[in-house]
């Protein structure tokens, strides 16, 4: 009996060693119901589906939008409704949050910086005062103080944002042009440099609408547009960072959408698209790999296929209303979400690298976007620590992404500088 | 795009022009007939089949002794009713009659139907309750002997009569109440040589900034409502003599459009949307019979409506800045007329048009043209103790729009309605069957960006078994009923997201099934100068999702704010002048998403008082009320996130000549 109960313990401990899965799961919940929650999902099993009220003891807020690491130990989360940028530790805890950018959207970050897209025309900074924009804005969020440094106006209805060497990238939607009449869809890409908060350059993609889910796969990025619902289709686009450096010709067109998108650990998009219009009431249903470097370099004319791993497809299109999918960046298994009935509960899918369907949970109402909590392991390798700083000119942090003074530091404890994890020993 | 009526619409337009066309000539040739000052038509050999329909009433004196400002007040106090009230003077105030949706629920001042063909629904926080002799609450719907076709299509029906006026008088009401609100209001009335009319005014004014709290586990929310304010008038009047009754009624509003109430780390980006509405209608209806076997009604209407909707503000820089303007107009005729060979027997037939517009600056969007055509045949026989009532019911939707991919596709159904009572010893148990569905409104079907040209109506099949007794005498009466019931509605008009995309759009989606019991009691006691009332209601219900059997989170499962068990108590006594009132309503819990359990809306009980006392010198009067509404301070919600007020005081003085 003895042994057996060693085995048992030895398998579990191989599996959990082996998947050390762990996501945490941004429900939407229902716009003004200040219903929006965290699923957290370990290793196979739902956790919480309430995970932030567990940790914190009060609610998330009103409609979050994105959710995305920052560094081993700050995880920032987009609550549009709210209008807060808030951050958390990996374990849940709230560290801070941020109120000055109205109507946020999307994120991204570098490590030392948040950079938030949103829909909103004022943007309150450190310093005070509030900056006006006529557009829409991309806001620079120092982790050292959690309040906003820059500001820098885009397009209209900024949507996704996405970072390449140093250079922000941020796909204009126009979303409110059929409510406010004063502006149409925006068809642009923005370019922004990061640290000097200033417009390089739009990329006009002539594509309407670039709204939804943007995923990176190095330089290439994976745009949706829905087109405008009426006249002009819905249609993805494959979008080279690096070229727009030197040209405006560096994205393709292709004639499905990329409603749900996420990149594997290989490279390749995966994307679920509906094309829809008003006007016949009919969509069209796709799913799709996509292998940006070939989609780029034969101008669309391979590397796109109508698959997906395993039974995903199957799977998908059994869903009552798909409302993402993400590769776990670290491990590879892939996971799904059904928001089904919109009064009820969503579903999680979870499947394997191979595209195994291995479980499916029920969470909580619009669960649309997936963090992925590095396995135990992934940041305390030695390898990725130097014992001394490579540079004595960058700014010093915590494990927190705060910003710590050179005078404060103490000897024998882990900072992050230039990037990279320091063990400070002087 | 088809302009032209259908064949059987001509016929039938025929056949009710000469139906009446016969009763005018027949009431040319007997004048004697035509001079009978009628209040309200009715046989003389026996009452309209009265009981035979499910119906609450609220009337005279219990009207006037209830903690009530609006029409949606009242209503409260009925079974089966589920309120939807965003809170405070200005939200927006629907009624629910037993889980068909707000859209299955018609609304009728003096018989003629209030409209709004753009969403279906009408605000009862527009109605006041001053000029009113009685609300009713008809379930299915009112079944009198010569009845316009409107009044067949809806699922449940509620009646605004308006009072005819005894006497002339002159009356003025200034009120206070909580959160900064004042009232002040004018009423005047003649009765002079058959002849009898009212002008009543009302002008109101009100921040509405009242103080809420959430308190649970996961919150300590307290605040105060901020862009809750408004400021309305409404005049109106109405001129009656015999079968003749018209009414003029002009309302002009403006309000704040207060949000949810969601986490914020301060109240720097608040709401600040703000809402202008300009109804106007105008109404007459002639009545009258002949020969003592010929009904005949006729009724026109005329309604012009204005909404704007603007967040176009300087301080606003957080959502989208929007100015839309939305005006519908809407003209309507009914003809009705009824033959009755015995006093126990009569067939009646109606024909309905209703022409409405809807312009807005909405992009992509284009005026939307409606012709809805309406015929119903009924039969009523009222033999003994047998009291029987069968309509078919057709109804003509056709739309003319450039908006988008055009017009919908015409829709055309008929729908039948059966009911049976039979009475003994005082006792009447009566059953009814009744389908009906509601069409598409036009931003169902239109709405830039949500419409969807392709949608079915939403189809109702409503069963009641129910049983009512009266008691009466000298100082004492008594009223007791109540009503088991079954409704099914299928293909349920709602907007849900698109698979697989960002859109939403209008969808038919959804089956659901609902059995309750409707229950209500009354007793009124009259010793001497003193005056006594008992008025109850109880109302246990279960409604469930039979959408999808394979969906086991949702199939059989409560439908979201529909509670299981709702009461309600009203006492009320009087001596001379003197008028106390208390009422308690109580209201269970309902869930407001089937995501968690935790997602409900708590249980309330709301408990008003009032006193009022009017002191008569000659022929003038002074009186003072004074009310307490949610006496407990029970902090409540109908939707979630809007907080309702919790207590609040009025005093209003009264002066009258």
């Amino acid at each position: 009996m003895k042994r057996l109960f060693t085995l048992i313990a030895l398998t579990l401990l191989i599996y959990n060693a082996r998947a050390q899965e762990r996501i945490i799961l941004l429900n939407e919940g229902m716009w003004q119901a200040d219903n929006g929650r965290l699923s957290y999902f370990e290793n196979g099993a739902i956790v919480s589906n309430q995970w932030f009220r567990d940790k914190n003891g009060y609610k998330l807020g009103d409609t979050p939008n994105d959710i995305i690491q920052v560094n081993e130990n700050l995880i920032a989360i987009a609550i549009n409704w709210s209008n807060i940028v808030q951050f958390i530790k990996p374990d849940g805890t709230a560290v801070a949050a941020t109120e000055d950018i109205p109507n946020n959207r999307r994120l991204c970050t570098d490590g030392k910086y948040v950079y938030v897209t949103s829909y909103g025309h004022e943007c309150g900074t450190l310093y005070g005062f509030t900056w006006y924009f006529n557009k829409g804005f991309v806001a620079k969020i120092d982790l050292s103080t959690f309040k906003v440094i820059a500001a820098c106006e885009v397009g209209y209805e900024p949507e996704g944002i996405a970072l390449y060497k140093g250079h922000l990238f941020i796909a204009n939607t126009g979303g409110y042009a059929e409510q406010e009449g004063d502006h149409g869809f925006e068809t642009t890409v923005s370019i922004v440099n990061a640290a000097t908060m200033q417009l390089v350059k739009n990329v006009d993609t002539h594509v309407p609408n670039l709204y939804g889910e943007m995923s990176q796969s190095g330089r290439y990025l994976c745009i949706n547009s829905p087109g405008d619902y009426y006249w002009t289709p819905a249609c993805g686009l494959i979008f080279d960072c690096e070229k727009a450096f030197t040209s405006n010709d560096c994205f393709v067109k292709f004639n499905y959408p990329a409603t749900y998108n996420t990149t594997t650990l290989d490279g390749k998009f995966l994307v679920i698209g509906s094309a829809f219009s008003y006007l016949t009431g009919q969509y069209e249903f796709s799913q799709l790999t996509i292998e940006p470097w070939t989609f780029i370099k034969t101008r669309g004319q391979s590397g796109l296929t109508h698959t997906l791993p395993g039974t995903l497809k199957a799977n998908f299109a059994s869903m009552d209303q798909p409302y993402g999918i993400y590769v776990n960046p670290y491990t590879g298994y892939i996971y799904g979400t059904d928001a089904g009935s919109f009064e009820g509960a969503g579903y999680l899918y979870q499947w394997s690298p191979e595209g195994q369907l291995l479980g499916k949970h029920k969470v909580y109402i619009n669960p649309g976007h997936f963090l992925a909590i590095p396995p135990d392991g992934y940041y305390d390798g030695i390898s990725s620590l130097t014992a001394e700083p490579s540079s004595g000119r960058e700014e010093t942090y915590d494990l927190q992404g705060r910003k710590i003074d050179a005078s404060s530091l103490k000897k024998g404890t882990i900072y992050i500088k230039d990037k990279k994890k320091i063990l400070y020993n002087q | 795009m088809n302009y032209k009526l259908n064949h059987y619409y001509l016929q039938a337009i025929l056949v009710t022009v000469l139906a009446f066309a016969v009763t005018a000539s027949a009431s040319a040739q007997n004048p004697t007939d035509s001079i009978k000052e009628l209040h309200e038509v009715t046989v003389t050999s026996k009452q309209p089949v009265r009981t035979i329909a499910t119906s609450q009433t609220l009337g005279g004196a219990d009207l006037q002794a209830l903690s009530t400002t609006s029409v949606a007040d009242a209503l409260k106090y009925f079974s089966g009713v589920q309120i939807k009230d965003y809170g405070g003077l200005g939200g927006l105030k629907t009624i629910n009659v037993r889980s068909l949706g707000a859209q299955h629920v018609g609304v009728y001042v003096d018989g003629i139907r209030i409209t709004n063909a753009q969403n279906g629904t009408v605000d009862l926080g527009k109605f006041s309750l001053s000029s009113m002799e009685s609300v009713s609450l008809y379930n299915a719907n009112k079944l009198d002997y010569c009845q316009s076709a409107s009044e067949y299509a809806s699922g449940a029906t509620v009646y605004l009569q308006t009072r005819r006026p005894t006497h002339d008088s002159l009356s003025v009401q200034l009120r206070n109440a909580s959160f900064h609100t004042w009232m002040a209001k004018l009423n005047g009335q003649f009765n002079w040589k058959g002849w009898q009319g009212f002008v009543d005014g009302e002008y109101c004014t009100s921040r509405g900034d009242y103080p809420f709290r959430y308190q649970s586990q996961y919150e300590n929310t307290t605040g105060r409502r901020t862009n809750s304010d408004i400021r309305y008038g409404r005049v109106e009047a109405a001129l009656f003599k015999g079968g003749f009754s018209s009414h003029i009624y002009y309302y002009d509003s403006e309000r704040g459009c207060p949000g949810g109430i969601v986490r914020r780390l301060s109240g720097k980006y608040e709401n600040v949307g703000r809402e202008w509405d300009r109804d106007f209608f105008v109404q007459a209806s002639y009545q009258d019979r002949f020969f003592n076997k010929i009904l005949f009604k006729a009724n026109t209407k005329y309604t012009n409506e204005y909404l704007r909707y603007c967040t176009k503000y300087p301080e606003n820089q957080n959502t989208a800045r929007v100015d839309n303007h939305y005006r519908q107009q809407d003209a309507y005729t009914a003809l009705c007329a009824a033959y009755q060979p015995w006093s126990w027997l009569s067939f009646s037939t109606s024909y309905d048009i209703r022409y409405s517009i809807l312009k807005a600056d909405l992009k992509r969007f284009d005026d939307v043209k409606r012709v809805d055509q309406k015929l119903v045949f009924a039969a009523q026989m009222n033999w003994h103790d047998i009291q029987v009532a069968a309509s078919a019911l057709h109804q003509r939707y056709s739309d003319w729009t450039f908006a988008n991919a055009g017009a919908a596709e015409p829709l055309d159904k008929w729908t039948p309605a059966v009911s049976l009572a039979y009475t003994f010893y005082g006792v009447t148990l009566r059953w009814w069957y009744k389908e009906i569905f509601r069409a598409p409104t036009l931003n169902d079907l239109y709405y830039t960006q949500v419409g969807n040209r392709n949608l079915k109506p939403e189809d109702t099949k409503q069963l009641n078994l129910g049983v009512e007794y009266h008691l009466s005498r000298k100082q004492w009466s008594m009223d007791v009923q109540a009503d088991i019931y079954q409704n099914k509605i299928e293909n349920r008009i709602v907007c849900l997201p698109l698979k697989g995309t960002y859109t939403w759009s209008m969808m038919n989606y959804g089956y659901t099934f609902c059995r309750g019991l409707n229950a209500t009691l009354k007793g009124h006691y009259h010793p001497g100068q003193w005056n006594f009332s008992l008025l109850t209601s109880f109302t246990w219900q279960r409604d469930v999702d039979r959408t999808d059997p394979e969906d086991k989170d949702m199939y059989d499962k409560p439908i979201c704010y529909s509670p299981c068990f709702s009461s309600g108590v009203t006492a009320i006594a009087g001596w001379r002048t003197l008028l106390f009132s208390t009422s308690y309503l109580y209201v269970g819990e309902r869930m407001w998403s089937k995501a968690d359990p935790e997602d409900v809306l708590e249980p309330y009980h709301n408990i008003d008082m009032k006193l009022s006392y009017t002191h008569n010198i000659k022929k003038i009067s002074l009186g003072l009320c004074f009310e307490v509404c949610d006496v407990l301070d029970e902090q409540y919600e109908h939707i979630p996130r809007y907080p309702m007020p919790g207590r609040n005081y009025k005093l209003t003085l009264s002066f009258g000549i």
